[in-house]
């Protein structure tokens, strides 16, 4: 018995709802599984949260933030360029708005202290992005190996800033910095039990158009996806690809380090050490979206919206003493896997040939 | 003399656990496979070597549960990106997010394991004692291990055959090899490999286990793999770099009076940095990466 | 049948929008040469790559031997002793010939060191005729030699079937005598050959037998002693007339001859190898002039023209575009000068497969900056569709749908609408059908004669080069070794210039 792979002649029809479909159902199986047998946790506790998460409000969040980052990761992605650095960019973005609500007189006014955060937050997160896009663009640097790098860097200089120089004043024995001011913070819509903010959904909103306008109306959106279809053309074409990569990761690390901003200035208000046991690592789940959206910016509120779910279910877990972020990394990579699996079938069928 | 000596032999767990790491890394990208599931994988095993040694009591029994388990992944990656034709990074990615998953929920358990035994057994231990002995030891096996690969892949047939898959995979399956046993084989050599070096981390170096325990030192392993042209000779040198200087971060940190976030840092600049200097140097052309490194192998085409 | 070693019965392959192999049937004899032959596109070399487990048929059945056989590798392939030699040998440039012939060796271990075969290679090579080093990287090695480890790989692994694509073809007139020769000593003792070649007089000169293949189906099977060339011809093209004119008598006009638009001189380029792959080549072109390249791939065409469209770096000389210096500028630059680029391998460095028709046409910035007018271009894509007769369902269709002939027409008819002062064309007709062939050919000639536009044709279709240019330069060896206007070309004599000593 044999096993051919075949290439179809026709793509497989539904193929872009039907796979993603897939794969987070039985990505969620196989995550169950493997909590079952390492962590006896019966499948229906696990899908209980699971179900949870769909309804709680603290999922909204998660789904905004998750919109924003796989907005900015598809625009990366759609040009083939893998930015895997997100967290590190969130994390200059929310050094940035930090620095800003902390340290200057800006943060005495509430509208221009709050774009300051933003605006500073954005060419942060963009530098970030840009020094990998250099790396790649000039030296090929994998842009995978440099962000992930890059991100631990990021997570060390704030660490060390929040430590140091940083460090409150008013802080009770713990190692994080003050409160931001009040002026700053976002201010929470008025609904009880809501706690997403009117600053988070207008940035939102403004990502996304800008994101719609980028990649389908301009030409340099042309180029961000014929970049991800084949190089070559582009260069024959005439195109500056290393100009294009580099210009590429900065506006998908411009974006992320928003959200940097958000997070600090909508519900977060100060920094803690370390970093890395503080954040939700919405950087890398976003990777996960901005797959499963299989590129299409219109999906990415759905699968948003899903995953932010299965993430809030990861935090009722931890609550339930099962380490929280490794529930997350663990579906990522069981979603992840199985999708990157399914997505062959949309292109490719499997011919048996006996003998 | 002696504290020339004893300075050179306390670098040694670092640098056997690097090498180690990078060495297998390098064999298996050298088949075409571009491995970006090693941070995961790495974590896992230093979880599953920290882990083992609880449960099992002896560490040596933990490096093979941590190499064999490691060589089943590298078995599973090379398979599903040869088999099917699946990009790399996207395979490298999942596998990598499955063993950081994998990896905390098997450690954490044993953390409170540890301390259960620790409380009725106060000498209980899991590390292997760090000797001069020890260190000589490991500095043997990482040139025996140099030795060994660099006979395979230059005088063999299965280096040639793995250094064929990775250079021209379709051209190589024209030559005869099977290119998907031989990658399978690949990784089942590289991650092993991989796996001995991370329990080597955890058993040796650093036996203490805390969640992110680990996290990222696989990804100083491929910028020292790649940086070196994965050439085993060369991967030596850039891991001694590495190694001395993690060992001795603290004296760094004493003598400059930097926090020790700076300290943390500078292996992670210092892995961009050697990326980058490689790649700006003629090095980049002499030892240049397999040529389809992370292509897609896939055998049926079109007539264009 | 006990003469019978290979037998194929019921052939079928299809690829995305062209089948390949039609129901084919084909006998192989022991001790014979079999000639196949065929134009480009007639299924040769799909069908020696289905023998080869390289594709693997939609139906059919092989024999060998008389036993039913799956291939679905060359490794199973070799095991039934067949053994392809093509006219591109795959062969590993890094790893050394010992390195690359002893993977095909599956009864030595894995753990066998290679200094193992040395004496085998040595002695194998000397019955070639041959002496060849086992220890030399295979990127050393000129292209004859390269045919020559093939062989040598074939006879190692104990073929018993031997598979030549146009592998003589292009071998010195020497070598080539004593490649037939190895071949007939080959089938004396006992092995089988399959000759792939499209020179109609070699085949009837060398085979036992000759099939003849025309669009995927069998036309029939012959011997050369009861058929003349022109049977054969007329077997390969039915009725259509080989000698298509691109002339029509309105057509003669009066061409500008003072403009020189490209101007090029002495140009050296280096190759990826390290080694220089255009070696001083001086040459000129005026406003409506085509001026045809000839010569085998590998001589430094590629590297000439990715060095005008500034893709290669230039490391002495000066490329001149309509008064332009553009020698080692952007391809931007050149691009705005009105210049239009059909590259080799258009799937791989010209058109995105998935972008649509109009995603292909505005990623050129010479067509669309800043916010893009849908419109403009959607109108474009249309016009292009409808003068050129592209299938495709929408203008919005990602091309990599589209058939192959249909990908190449977006590509041509993009550059050819783009292309105002000057058109670098490199196998603008490879792997197309002879119709859509005849009629980019069409287009490219009316472009220069009716429009101006000058242009620099790259071929390794011989005949296309000759068909179409007013100029022919010979390439070999990274120089123009001679260039002869259109009145005074003498086939046999470009042909000698071509090849490579």
């Amino acid at each position: 018995m044999h096993i051919t792979v075949v290439r179809r002649v026709k793509p497989l029809p539904l193929g872009n709802v039907l796979i993603p479909s897939l794969s987070i159902i039985t990505g969620i199986l196989l995550a169950s599984l493997i909590l079952y047998l390492l962590m006896n946790i019966p499948p229906s506790q696990f899908f209980t949260y699971v179900g949870e998460g769909f309804v709680s409000l603290e999922t909204l969040r998660d789904f905004i933030l998750l919109t924003i980052l796989g907005t900015a990761l598809i625009i990366s992605f759609k040009g083939a360029v893998w930015n895997i650095g997100a967290e590190g960019q969130i994390t200059m973005g929310m050094l940035a708005a930090a620095y800003v609500a902390l340290f200057t007189n800006l943060s005495s006014s509430p509208i221009l202290g709050k774009i300051t955060m933003v605006v500073l937050a954005l060419i942060l997160g963009g530098a970030w992005g840009l020094i990998a896009g250099v790396l790649k663009a000039y030296l090929s640097i994998d842009e995978v190996a440099s962000t992930l790098i890059m991100n631990y860097i990021a997570y060390y200089i704030l660490n060390y800033l929040v430590r140091g120089p940083w460090k409150g004043k008013h802080t009770y024995g713990y190692i994080r910095t003050d409160l931001i001011p009040e002026s700053v913070c976002f201010s929470t819509l008025p609904i009880r039990g809501i706690t997403i903010t009117y600053e988070e959904i207008l940035l939102l909103i403004v990502t996304l158009v800008f994101a719609y306008v980028l990649l389908y109306k301009t030409a340099l959106g042309v180029r961000i996806r014929i970049l991800g279809s084949n190089p070559e053309a582009l260069k024959a074409a005439g195109v500056n690809v290393k100009l294009l990569i580099i210009t590429l990761l900065t506006i998908s690390g411009a974006i992320s380090g928003i959200v940097g901003a958000i997070q600090l200035a909508g519900y977060l208000h100060r920094i803690s050490y370390p970093i890395e046991t503080h954040t939700p690592y919405l950087g890398y789940t976003a990777i996960l979206v901005a797959w499963l959206s299989m590129l299409d910016l219109r999906a990415v509120p759905i699968i948003a919206f899903i995953i932010g779910s299965l993430n809030q279910a990861g935090r009722l877990l931890q609550i339930a003493g099962v380490g929280g972020i490794a529930v997350t990394y663990l579906f990522i990579g069981t979603i992840l896997m199985t999708f990157t699996i399914l997505r062959v079938f949309s292109e490719y069928k499997i011919k048996l040939i006996k003998g | 003399m002696n504290t020339i000596i004893h300075s050179i032999l306390a670098v040694a767990p670092a640098f056997t656990a690097y090498y180690l790491t990078a060495l297998g890394h390098g064999f298996f990208e050298k088949s075409g496979v571009l491995n970006l599931a090693i941070d995961g994988v790495f974590y896992l095993s230093v979880a599953i070597a920290y882990a083992s040694a609880i449960y099992t009591g002896n560490p040596y029994i933990a490096m093979f549960i941590s190499a064999l388990t490691a060589s089943i992944f590298g078995i599973l990656l090379a398979f599903i990106v040869t088999k099917l034709p699946i990009s790399h990074g996207a395979a490298g990615l999942s596998l990598m997010f499955l063993g950081y998953g994998l990896g905390a929920l098997i450690g954490n358990p044993a953390v409170f394991k540890f301390r259960e035994i620790k409380m009725a057994n106060i000498g209980f231990s899991i590390n292997i004692p760090r000797t001069p002995l020890t260190s000589v030891t490991l500095f043997m096996v990482s040139i025996v291990a140099c030795l060994v690969l660099l006979y395979i892949l230059k005088g063999t047939k299965l280096g040639a055959a793995v250094r064929a898959s990775g250079e021209d995979p379709h051209a190589a399956s024209a030559l005869g090899i099977d290119v998907l046993k031989i990658r399978l084989l690949a990784g089942a050599i590289g991650y092993a490999l991989i796996g001995i070096g991370a329990a080597i981390f955890e058993l040796v170096w650093l036996p203490t286990w805390q969640q992110m325990h680990g996290m990222g030192h696989g990804w100083i392993a491929f910028a020292i793999s790649l940086s070196s042209g994965r050439h085993p000779i060369l991967t030596m040198l850039t891991s001694t770099a590495f190694a001395t200087l993690l060992t001795y971060q603290y004296l760094l940190q004493a003598a400059y009076n930097l926090s020790p976030e700076i300290a943390k840092m500078t292996p992670f600049i210092a892995a961009i940095a050697a990326m980058t200097i490689f790649m700006v140097t003629p090095l980049r052309r002499k030892l240049s990466p397999p040529l389809s490194l992370g292509k897609i192998f896939f055998k049926e085409e079109r007539t264009l | 049948m006990k003469d019978i070693v290979l037998k194929v019965k019921n052939l079928t392959k299809r690829f995305p929008g062209v089948t390949a192999l039609d129901n084919v049937n084909f006998e192989l004899r022991y001790g014979e040469v079999h000639g196949l032959l065929g134009e480009n596109g007639a299924g040769k070399s799909t069908l020696v790559k289905i023998l080869y487990g390289i594709y693997t048929p939609d139906s059919g059945e092989i024999y060998i031997d008389g036993r039913k056989a799956v291939i679905t590798s060359p490794i199973d392939a070799l095991k039934y002793g067949l053994a392809l030699v093509s006219q591109n040998p795959q062969l590993i440039d890094k790893l050394t010939i010992a390195e690359n012939l002893i993977l095909g060796l599956t009864k030595l271990g894995l753990m066998t060191p290679i200094r193992k075969i040395y004496g085998k290679l040595r002695e194998l090579s000397e019955e070639l005729g041959t002496e060849i080093d086992p220890n030399i990287e295979v990127w050393k090695l000129s292209y004859t030699q390269k045919q020559l480890v093939e062989i040598l790989k074939a006879l190692l692994l104990g073929a018993k079937v031997l598979m030549i694509d146009e592998a003589a073809t292009l071998l010195p007139s020497n070598e080539k005598r004593r490649f037939y020769e190895f071949l007939r000593k080959f089938t004396l003792k006992g092995g089988s050959v399959i000759l792939i070649t499209h020179k109609i007089s070699e085949a009837l000169e060398v085979s036992d037998r000759v099939t003849v293949l025309r669009l995927g189906k069998v036309v029939g099977t012959v011997r050369p002693n009861e058929v003349s060339i022109d049977d054969v011809r007329m077997m390969m093209f039915g009725e259509r007339i080989k000698e298509v004119s691109y002339y029509t008598e309105e057509q003669i006009k009066v061409l500008v001859r003072n403009k020189v638009v490209l101007d090029v001189k002495d140009l050296w380029v280096l190759g990826d190898h390290g080694t220089y792959a255009v070696r001083g080549v001086s040459f000129k072109v005026h406003r409506g002039e085509i001026l045809g390249i000839a010569g085998i791939a590998g001589n430094g065409q590629n590297e000439l023209v990715q060095s005008i469209m500034g893709l290669r770096k230039v490391v002495r000389g000066r490329i001149i575009i309509d008064g332009h210096d553009v020698t080692n500028r952007d391809t931007a630059k050149v691009r705005k000068l009105g210049v239009g680029y059909i590259p080799d391998s258009p799937l791989k460095h010209g058109i995105a497969p998935d972008g649509s028709i109009e995603d292909n046409i505005a990623m050129l910035p010479c067509i669309a900056k800043g916010i893009v007018r849908w419109s403009y271009i959607r109108s474009l894509a249309r016009k292009l569709i409808s003068e050129y007769d592209i299938v495709t369902p929408s203008t919005k269709t990602p091309i990599k749908l589209l058939s192959g002939g249909n990908i190449m027409k977006v590509l041509v008819s993009r550059e050819l609408s783009i292309a105002r002062k000057l058109l670098i064309a490199y196998n603008p007709t490879r792997a197309l059908d002879e119709a859509t062939a005849i009629k980019v050919r069409k287009m490219i000639k009316r472009k220069a004669w009716e429009e101006g536009t000058s242009v620099l044709l790259v071929s390794e279709d011989l005949d296309e080069v000759l068909q179409l240019s007013d100029y022919v330069a010979v390439m070999n060896s990274g120089k123009f070794v001679s260039l002869i206007p259109k009145e005074r070309i003498v086939r046999e004599e470009v042909e000698k210039l071509m090849v490579v000593k």
